[in-house]
């Protein structure tokens, strides 16, 4: 049971990475990026076969945070006129690229037989307490990650960024470079997902094409939904949640009598469904809302505004 | 509702999550006299789930056969069915929680080969004896200690048996046609190789699996006018080819594999799409009481070979056990019994039941099940396979030949 739980926790982990990147780029930055398989999928074969190349793993891991971060700039860069649903399409459409160039790239990534044997860092040296350390080693990264992502977007960066999301046309006016913030921002969340795909190939040895598929794109978007997608501590907590859901419906699904086997298993597939409606109907901002950031410069203009602080999310929600 | 708040949310949170955790806890106390759990991933949901719901069926129907004859060491066994969702991430999942809280001793089923690559490293390095339907030849390549059987014919056994029957039906030419799978550009070579030996020509094409019209695919296959077509994919676009097949005219002969032309597509497409075309299907011996036992107790016409290899993974699993007699119920002692039961100069018995009964008074067996004969090469691959080759008739499949 413990080491059900570590490892539920782990997976836990890689998604409040992808949960952080997500929450950068679509919560802050209003770029919608459903092709964050993708970038996953992107890191998960440049740290693994480099490590098949003889690198040493920390090399690896940087690489494929850097690789998924340059392919994500391009892809933003050369997508910059597209917004809302249209980019969403255009990402959808770049991760199914990818996959399918990993599936045909043979000579590259051994096609749809996949790469197994990745080596996991110190595995033989730990033995039993592995899966302990890349539990901590995983959340330790999760925290200097959304720590560092609390800093960038508490600075002025961060406000251009959120000036951005909310209206392009008024940020260029004041001033700001929108194109350079979105590729900031999409960069960013490109990375963490390369990261968080390099993470999960040397966790579970072995990774294939068919492993970067469309659903877990769609689990952490639910994710950073529950979570509240603007905020860094809704990531973390909403990838918990998930992953809670995910693995304890296994255990009320087959505890609901009179079922069988494709009833239980469908039954699964419905509560994610139902969850996600429930979520947007009782809550549609998330378990953690949005904050409103006081200018500094009329702080008594706060307390008159009756509708301070709430006006602003039901806007944002659109 | 947004007065919910956010203290409210976390606590519901936990206290569900604590919930859980309490419930399969308790069970994780396992005592002797308590069920051995057999696991089972396979896909209910998803691209690859044609044959879950009948997977399930059959390993229930082990089950209650092995339980009806008192268990294993006087203790019932029991299966834990895991959905594999048809993504090797969510079979990563799904096999940790069956290793690490049920405590499987074997985990079968494990369909897709990717599915089945993804968990072997979780099952060889938690002890736990894995039996496989998947048929790419890489997965018993993998350094897996002997806990590794596969009941399904290796790809490469699989495209010469169909290149073989190809040849024997008087073809010359052949054309394949079939998704990207770890196994599409084996079957071309193995299948080409075979008709350019015996003075033939090959050639084939790999599509993309759930496109809604192969018309360019086909267009390019008949472009070679083959007389016979060799159909590599899965039901979703073996369909798809054989109505597109259909419009383009194209009168010559058509193979496929029972993965793809199986009950599932006669019934999914109008028999005269159909119509013809041959199916070569893993299976048991001419006539096999097993079978023939097993369809009428899921009171089925048929029954397709995975469903079959399912029931027969539950089956020795717990012979395998009921042999080691003595030391610990888990997946070593299946892996060190397996081949005593299965193979070799025992009695053969087809029947589970019986098979049971005569192990437990320590008497030698060699089990035979509905799905074929169970002997194990040392790398873990099944032997001595036999097939059905069975043709599309009026939208029924007709067993042609059996060998």
């Amino acid at each position: 049971m413990i080491s059900y739980l570590v490892f539920a926790g782990t997976i836990a982990g890689f998604y409040a990475l992808l949960s952080l990147g997500l929450v950068t780029a679509w919560g802050q930055g209003g770029l919608v990026n459903l092709g964050l398989v993708g970038f996953v999928g992107l890191g998960a074969y440049t740290s693994a076969l480099l490590s098949g190349a003889a690198f040493p793993i920390w090399i690896d891991w940087i690489a494929a945070a850097v690789v998924s971060a340059a392919v994500g700039l391009a892809l933003c860069f050369v997508v910059r006129n597209l917004r809302g649903d249209y980019l969403a399409i255009v990402t959808l459409g770049f991760a199914e690229i990818l996959r399918l160039a990993e599936t045909n790239e043979k000579w590259l990534t051994k096609g749809s037989d996949g790469i197994s044997g990745i080596v996991a860092p110190l595995k033989s040296d730990l033995g039993e307490s592995f899966p302990f350390f890349y539990l901590i080693m995983t959340w330790t990264l999760v925290g200097i990650v959304a720590f560092l992502l609390g800093c960038l977007l508490r600075s002025p960066f961060g406000r251009a960024l959120r000036a951005v999301r909310d209206d392009e046309q008024i940020a260029a006016v004041a001033g700001k470079s929108v194109l350079r913030l979105k590729l900031q921002a999409f960069g960013i969340g490109a990375a963490l997902s390369g990261l968080a795909g390099a993470l999960y190939a040397h966790f579970t040895s072995y990774i294939a094409p068919d492993v970067f598929v469309v659903q877990l794109t769609i689990y952490i978007f639910l994710t950073v939904t529950v979570g509240g997608q603007t905020r860094l501590a809704g990531a973390v907590v909403g990838s918990i949640a998930l992953v809670a859901l995910l693995e304890a419906s296994r255990f009320i699904a087959a505890a609901i009598p009179g079922l069988d086997a494709v009833q239980i298993a469908s039954l699964r597939e419905f509560a994610i469904a139902v969850t996600l409606i429930l979520v947007m109907q009782l809550r549609p901002e998330g378990a953690f809302r949005m904050t409103n950031e006081r200018s500094g410069l009329s702080a008594s203009r706060a307390a008159s505004e009756s509708c301070y602080g709430k006006r602003a999310i039901v806007d944002d929600a659109t | 509702m947004s007065n919910l708040d956010r203290r409210t949310f976390l606590q519901a949170g936990l206290g569900v999550g604590g919930l859980m955790l309490s419930s399969s806890l308790s069970r994780s106390w396992a005592q002797q006299g308590d069920p051995i759990k057999i696991g089972l991933i396979i896909p209910l949901t998803g691209a690859t789930s044609q044959f879950g719901a009948t997977m399930a069926q059959a390993a229930k129907i082990a089950e209650t056969e092995i339980n009806a004859v008192g268990g294993v060491r006087g203790r019932p066994i029991q299966i834990v069915v895991e959905d594999d969702q048809s993504n090797p991430e969510a079979a990563v999942r799904a096999a940790h929680k069956l290793i690490d809280v049920d405590k499987v001793v074997a985990i079968g089923g494990s369909y897709a080969s990717a599915v089945t690559s993804a968990i072997a490293p979780l099952c060889w390095d938690g002890k736990t004896v894995l039996l496989t339907s998947s048929g790419a030849d890489s997965i018993t390549k993998l350094p897996h200690d002997g806990y590794i059987f596969r009941t399904s014919p290796t790809v490469t056994l699989q495209g010469t048996s169909v290149g073989k029957y190809a040849v024997e039906l008087g073809a010359k030419k052949m054309f394949f046609l079939g998704p990207q799978t770890p196994f599409a550009q084996s079957y071309i070579d193995i299948i080409s190789g075979i008709f350019k030996a015996t003075g033939g020509t090959g050639n084939g094409l790999v599509y993309e699996d759930k496109k809604s019209s192969y018309r360019s695919e086909v267009d390019q296959a008949l472009k070679e006018s083959p007389d016979v077509i060799v159909l590599g994919g899965y039901v979703p676009d073996t369909s798809v080819v054989l109505k597109d097949l259909y419009r383009a005219g194209y009168s010559g002969k058509k193979i496929g594999f029972s993965f793809g032309i199986n009950d599932a597509l006669t019934k999914a497409v109008p028999a005269e799409v159909s119509e013809g075309a041959y199916s070569l299907v893993p299976s048991a011996a001419e006539n096999s009481e097993a079978y023939k036992r097993l369809i009428s107790k899921m009171k089925r016409p048929s029954l397709d070979s995975y469903s079959c290899q399912v029931y027969d993974h539950v089956v020795l699993t717990s012979l395998a056990l009921a042999r080691a007699t003595s030391g610990q119920a888990n997946g070593t002692a299946v892996r060190d019994n397996l081949r005593a039961i299965s193979e070799g100069e025992g009695k053969r018995l087809d029947d589970a039941a019986e098979a049971l009964k005569a192990v437990v008074v320590g008497g030698q067996v060699n089990y035979d099940g509905p799905s074929g004969p169970l002997e194990f090469a040392d790398n873990g691959d099944v032997k001595g396979v036999f097939f059905r080759y069975e043709q599309v008739e009026g939208g029924k499949l007709v067993v042609r030949k059996v060998g």
